[in-house]
């Protein structure tokens, strides 16, 4: 029983990375900041074509930049392993960034054209198709 | 006639009834990162639900015996009791994150604040449980959940690639990634054969009044309504593939599982999805919280079922309603319903043996089932299934640890 549970302990710690950003870290940081913002293109595509209902962009969106602030937050202010403190500190601007063009769909949910630079915004922060 | 309405409205509740935030989340999150290549994982989950909850239908039908009655007679107080606890842990976990789903769902469509939806979603399944019938909140959830057929236009609309959804039928290894393919073929698993909806399914023959007539019924009911079933996921995982693995998507939240049939089809897809969502994850609410109240009631020896009024049976009464409030707590606490869905259905995973293997021993139990136990057939797929449970519940907890819940 004891060895079940250390290594229930030892996968557990291999899981986390005790707060600290590594390359590992970084790269998924980086894809999930790419992932937010693709989804908000094609949120931004179906408002730009009066595609979607306002509650649902307005509601979509916000959860999406939440989701990119507290990346920008948590990039900004986690410790990182030697060598790729700049990147960090980047990619905690672009999802600064990335919240806040997220904001402006939410605050325009039924504006076609907020929808349509939004969409090209987010498309090439994403490097989306 | 009234045989057949009735095979046709239990077929129509089950396919609506099948698919649940578990459901939604794995199928749709599978699509989006390993394409269609998980879909023989989606056939062996649903065979495998279709044959035990067959077996748990009948015995209900023959011995008037729901499941846990069952487990609570034929393997003893210790071992019944950590299949209890087990469940009821899992049950409380699945149906907060369904309530969680039902007020995103609400969200969605009405732009309200998610914590006063919160609450309206509780109060509102309590009262809809208190003043309707046992078939019509089956009729009512299903069939709303049929709305989810629009991902199966969705599906078709998105033009996947046929021939590489065909590929994925076919039981294969992936070529890279292998534990985040064996983490999702887990998470498949375990969406597809959750205990509650074997606890519900052989409690609901018994609310239904089955007798050894119905065995027929039963078996059409299971094979067809959760044969279709299996079908919404197949639509829902190739809106994942088709859609978001093109777009470098990988689904975090539940609105993005609608925007899969809002990007093919606009407004109208978009609101098929989100009602189709809210029936679905609200009836899945239902089956657990009965599940729930279901078993420690039939643990207990208490006097249980919907059929029955509140004051008839009223320790079953109040399960369920404690049930809806510590769902109520755990939901008010602002944890990620989507992430304790990937919790629950791992969790539910390594609960899976003590589930089946009592329904199979049962089965085979010639006191309880006299002739109408388990011929060879069904013994050879319930013994394959419970060697597929007995190795995903060992793999489950070391899969979420090591790609941090499917996130790497």
């Amino acid at each position: 029983m004891k060895r079940v549970v250390l290594v229930v302990v030892a996968l557990a710690l291999a899981g986390c990375n005790g707060g600290t950003v590594d390359r590992h870290a970084l790269t998924r940081d980086a894809s999930t900041l790419d992932s937010i913002a693709c989804e908000g293109a094609l949120l931004a595509h179906d408002v730009a074509r009066g595609r979607t209902t306002a509650y649902f962009a307005r509601e979509q969106a916000e959860e999406l930049r939440i989701q990119s602030s507290n990346l920008a937050d948590a990039l900004s202010r986690r410790k990182t392993v030697p060598g790729i403190e700049q990147k960090v500190r980047k990619k905690a601007k672009d999802a600064a960034r990335l919240a806040s063009t997220l904001q402006r769909l939410h605050d325009h949910p039924t504006e076609q054209a907020v929808g349509t630079t939004v969409e090209q915004e987010l498309k090439k922060a994403g490097g989306c198709p | 006639v009234s045989k057949i309405l009735g095979l046709a409205l239990g077929i129509l509740a089950a396919i609506g009834g099948f698919v649940d935030i578990g459901d939604l989340v794995f199928n749709v999150s599978a699509g989006a990162t390993f394409g269609y290549e998980l879909m023989w994982v989606v056939v062996i989950g649903v065979v495998g639900i279709i044959v035990y909850s067959e077996m748990c239908g009948r015995v209900a039908a023959v011995s008037g015996k729901a499941v846990f009655d069952a487990i609570r007679e034929r393997v003893g107080f210790k071992a019944a009791l950590g299949a209890l606890v087990a469940s009821e842990v899992v049950n409380l976990m699945t149906l907060a994150a369904e309530i969680g789903g039902v007020a995103i769902s609400l969200q969605l469509l009405s732009g309200l604040p998610y914590r006063w939806l919160i609450v309206l979603a509780i109060v509102g399944l309590a009262v809809i449980v208190w003043v309707t019938s046992f078939e019509w909140l089956e009729r009512i959830f299903g069939y709303g959940g049929l709305c989810l057929l629009v991902f199966a236009v969705a599906a078709v609309k998105l033009t996947p690639d046929w021939g590489k959804v065909g590929n994925g039928f076919l039981p294969h290894l992936a070529q890279n990634n292998k534990l985040l393919y064996a983490y999702f073929a887990v998470g498949l698993l375990g969406a597809a054969l959750t205990p509650y909806e074997v606890y519900f399914y052989s409690s609901g023959g018994i609310e239904n009044r089955w007798s050894p007539k119905d065995i027929r019924l039963n078996r059409a009911n299971a094979i067809i309504g959760y044969g279709l079933g299996g079908f919404l996921s197949f639509a829902l995982m190739i809106t994942g593939g088709a859609l978001f693995l093109g777009h470098g998507i990988s689904p975090e939240h539940l609105g993005t599982i609608a925007l899969g049939a809002e990007n093919p089809l606009g407004r109208i897809g978009l609101l098929f999805a989100l009602v189709g969502i809210l029936f679905a994850v609200g009836g899945a609410s239902i089956d657990t919280v009965f599940s729930g109240a279901y078993n420690l009631a039939q643990f207990c020896g208490w006097e249980w079922g919907r059929y029955r009024h509140p004051r008839g049976a009223p320790r079953f009464a109040l399960t369920w309603l404690v049930l809806l409030a510590l769902a109520l707590a755990i939901v008010m606490t602002g944890v990620d319903p989507v992430m304790l869905t990937e919790y629950a259905v791992i969790f539910s995973v390594v609960a899976l043996p003590l589930t089946y293997i009592p329904i199979l021993l049962v089965a085979n139990d010639k006191t309880y089932m006299r002739h109408y136990g388990n011929g060879r057939f069904a013994n050879i797929l319930g013994l394959f299934y419970l060697l597929v449970i007995m190795i995903v519940a060992l793999a489950a907890v070391p899969l979420m640890l090591l790609t941090n819940v499917g996130q790497n």
